[in-house]
């Protein structure tokens, strides 16, 4: 039994003798940046391992006599400078080296030796809320990267959040600078109210706002959906009438407004710690909303009570919001001044998409045309909630999400071609159909009164 | 009062005295025990290897001379385990023992026993070069080669061997002492134990630990050198709803130590969960993972260690990167990093070696008091 064991343990200790054997294929760049009022230094850590090790020395030996040169490692330093995009508020900016530090050409071959970059590069002046970006292209094939910044030692300096893509090849550091980012002084009023909202990094928490909502397709779609009845008319379990031009907009103001003010409620609750509520249910819960909206597109069931729908799930939209703004880790009363900003950014966006999907609707809504773009929109909406729900409840992996961020993301080429298509609709029916525009006035004057 | 409960209430004074007396005789502390313990291994070297093992306190190269690296790549100073007799390293290991608890001692041995085990495999070239931790040997910074007062680094011995227990180096920083501070530093493949003592405080960053392999058997039985800091981590990530979750994990990569060797003193802007927004029972499990590194110092030290880290834990982040799952009974394949305001623990899973789960680096560090600097002030 025992001398058995024994030899197994042998067995297994020899597959991880082979294995340790193994080479390590990765350049390793690791970058720690340190950000100052006017300029942001950098240090970086080059490790080529052994397996690339050749190829790395062929770079910078340029001449291939085994030995690195002081204008071989400086030439090289330049080189890795130049693989790498550095930008301030989306200005390119122009890092000079400070120092290059190279070890015995032995001990890089070992896979143990750091060639030692630092730069530095002056910031030209700017908002009190900034965006330093890093791309490093270096030997992308082979390269492992790290970015890493450190704490400022400015305490006017206020990192509000670091972005990067999977391999760090990009790296997005948004910040806040200036006196601004400092604790607020409670004398003035203004003055204090000022400092606070740029010690959250407004704008930041601004821009997140916009790209969350943008992101949240399943916000989106639930208010679009909302929106596909709001020109029409229910007669009992059927969309029939048309509402009048002045109705409709009236109509989807109110939806937004409502919408707005349900999960400003909640966010607000909920980004204060006041509510506390799990992400899954909720996440449930907005794909229910889009389902129930997506029915009410197909046969109104609460017609006329839209804004009454919109604010109720707009409710529960606003806990998932909330989530978002918690990841940020601010504390109690930078919040306030978080939810506020968050809360625009969410507002410009949602009347951004709204401005875009507005006229499209309202043009069409004239047309045969419509009950098709209402139908399909509906039924798409339904597939895509039924998905996200058996997605969240039940872990059913389907390509809703995926197929609905790809329609996302060519939104704006949708869009037109929608702006478009009703516009061509219009005409259409203008030409095929005269006394449509006729029955339209009489329509409106009948909304007027 | 009757005579007898007088007599009774004497005797039990008495008692008492004695006990006092005889605990005050015996009370002896950490530090002191450890100071006993230093002498003892001092008092068993030679003149020439006493002058090996000893540093003046504030040798900042010896400080730094540490590496997850094998000792052949990164060459260590002070006296080898292999360079001692028979009594000079029970002595050498009774001292490391002194300055740590039960489960850190055991620790210790279990990474030197894994790094002998990667010798018997006959593994005598480097394992395939480095996963980019090493810093190069201390140069540069301090006075140009050729100076007198500075040492050579001790080579590895000859022969070739590159693993194994002979080639973990230990070197004392300072005299030995109850008052003053001085330092005791263990360490060689996968292992660096920087241990400051200053009066009564006693100071573990920063640490290193590392295992290769992370899961092997001796007598009949499965070892994982470093499986709880792999077990505890994972049942707190799953403990974590999907809203934390989606916190706590990073979207991208991360090959390897941010804050490895030769990054001393460096704080990073903190990333992933913070414990502020963890259950109650969420922060007493990511407590206990940190235990497995704030622990690995003797008792004393440790309590007051874990208890500066417990008013801390609100500020304290957790951030996870890489597989969410793991085979049962082995090691976690992804990198989590737990940071707060004296804090930095990173879990560094290597590819080297082909299965990450078998290969770890870990860092232990304070970026406001390596090696004791925020309690010694120089």
């Amino acid at each position: 039994m025992k001398p058995r064991r024994i030899a197994a343990a042998a067995i297994f200790l020899a597959l991880a003798g082979v294995a340790s054997a193994h080479r390590l294929d990765e350049y390793l760049q690791a970058t720690i940046i340190s950000m100052e009022k006017d300029h942001v230094q950098a240090s970086m850590r080059l490790v080529p391992g052994v397996a690339v090790f050749s190829s790395v020395i062929a770079g910078i030996d340029s001449n291939s006599d085994g030995v690195l040169s002081k204008a071989e490692q400086w030439a090289y330093a330049e080189r890795v400078l130049g693989d790498l995009s550095l930008a301030v508020d989306g200005n390119r900016l122009r890092p000079r080296l400070v120092s290059v530090d190279f070890p015995a050409i032995e001990d890089m071959k070992e896979g143990r030796g750091e060639i030692h970059i630092e730069f530095i590069s002056d910031l030209p002046r700017g908002g009190p809320a900034r965006k330093l970006t890093i791309e490093n292209h270096h030997q992308t094939a082979i390269a492992a990267y790290l970015v890493n910044c450190l704490v400022p030692r400015d305490h006017d300096i206020r990192v509000v959040a670091q972005t990067r893509n999977e391999q760090q090849s990009f790296y997005q550091l948004d910040y806040v600078q200036g006196a601004a980012s400092r604790e607020p002084a409670p004398l003035k009023w203004w003055a204090s109210l000022r400092g606070w909202t740029a010690s959250v990094g407004f704008a930041s928490i601004f821009d997140l706002g916009m790209r969350h909502i943008a992101r949240g397709t399943d916000h989106l779609l639930f208010l679009l959906v909302l929106l596909l009845p709001a020109p029409l008319i229910a007669s009992g379990s059927r969309w029939t009438g048309l509402a009048g031009g002045r109705r409709s907009l009236v109509r989807i103001l109110k939806i937004v407004t409502a919408f707005t003010i349900g999960h400003s409620i909640t966010l607000a609750l909920a980004a204060l710690g006041l509510v506390r509520v799990p992400a899954r249910p909720i996440e449930v819960l907005i794909a229910v909303s889009i389902l129930v909206s997506a029915i009410h597109a197909l046969r109104p069931l609460l017609p006329g009570k839209e804004a009454g729908i919109a604010a109720a799930f707009g409710l529960i939209h606003g806990l998932a919001f909330a989530a978002t703004l918690g990841e940020l880790g601010l504390g109690r009363w930078e919040r306030v001044a978080g939810i506020l900003a968050f809360n625009l950014g969410i507002e410009t966006m949602q009347l951004v998409v709204v401005a875009v999907a507005l006229p499209s609707l309202i043009l069409m809504s004239r047309t045969r045309a419509y009950r098709y773009l209402r139908i399909g929109g509906a039924l798409f909406a339904e597939v895509a909630s039924v998905g996200w729900i058996a997605e969240r409840l039940f872990g059913v992996p389907n390509p809703v999400g995926g197929v609905v961020d790809l329609i996302a993301h060519h939104a704006a080429w949708i869009a037109g071609a929608l702006f478009l298509i009703s516009l061509a609709c219009r005409g259409l029916r203008d030409v095929l159909d005269p006394q449509a525009a006729r029955r339209e006035i009489m329509t409106e004057s009948c909304a007027v009164e | 009062m009757n005579a007898f409960s007088m007599r009774m209430l004497r005797g039990m004074g008495v008692l008492a005295v004695i006990c006092l007396s005889v605990t005050a005789g015996v009370a002896e502390t950490a530090t002191s025990r450890m100071v006993a313990a230093a002498n003892t291994f001092l008092s068993t070297l030679n003149e020439k290897q006493r002058q090996s093992v000893m540093f003046a306190f504030d040798d900042e190269q010896q400080r730094a001379r540490w590496s997850n690296l094998p000792v052949t790549m990164v060459p260590r100073a002070g006296l080898s385990l292999g360079e001692l007799n028979a009594a000079q390293r029970s002595a050498a290991m009774a001292l490391v023992s002194s300055a740590l608890s039960r489960r850190g001692f055991e620790k210790v041995q279990q990474i030197m026993q894994g790094d002998e085990i990667l010798k018997s495999n006959g593994a005598s070239r480097p394992p395939g070069g480095n996963a980019g931790n090493g810093p190069p040997p201390p140069r540069g910074n301090g006075p140009p080669p050729g100076n007198g007062g500075n040492r050579p680094p001790v080579g590895g011995p000859p022969g070739g061997a590159m693993f194994g227990k002979d080639l973990y180096y230990i070197s004392i920083l300072g005299k030995p002492s109850e008052k003053d501070p001085w330092m005791l530093q263990f360490g060689g493949h996968h292992l660096a134990l920087n241990i400051t003592i200053a009066g009564e405080r006693g100071i573990l960053t920063p640490t290193l630990t590392g295992a290769q392999p992370a899961l092997y058997t001796l007598g009949g039985k499965t070892v994982r050198p470093l499986g709880q800091e792999s077990d505890k981590a994972m049942a707190l990530l799953n403990a974590f709803d999907d809203g934390q979750r989606k916190q706590a994990i990073l979207s991208y990569r991360l090959a390897d130590l941010v804050l490895g060797p030769g990054q001393d003193g460096k704080t990073i802007v903190p990333e992933g969960l913070k414990a502020s927004a963890m259950s109650d029972r969420q922060r007493a499990m990511l407590l206990d993972l940190i235990s497995e590194w704030a622990d690995i110092i003797h008792e004393s030290a440790a309590d007051a260690r874990m208890t500066e880290l417990k008013a801390d834990i609100g500020e304290t982040w957790f951030a996870w990167s890489g597989p969410t799952t793991v085979v049962s009974g082995k090691n976690i394949t992804a990198y989590y990093r737990i940071q707060g305001p004296h804090l930095v623990i990173e879990y560094a899973p290597q590819t080297l070696g082909g299965d990450p789960s078998l290969h770890v680096h870990t860092m232990y560090r304070d970026p406001t008091n390596d090696y004791g600097r925020g309690i010694t002030k120089e």
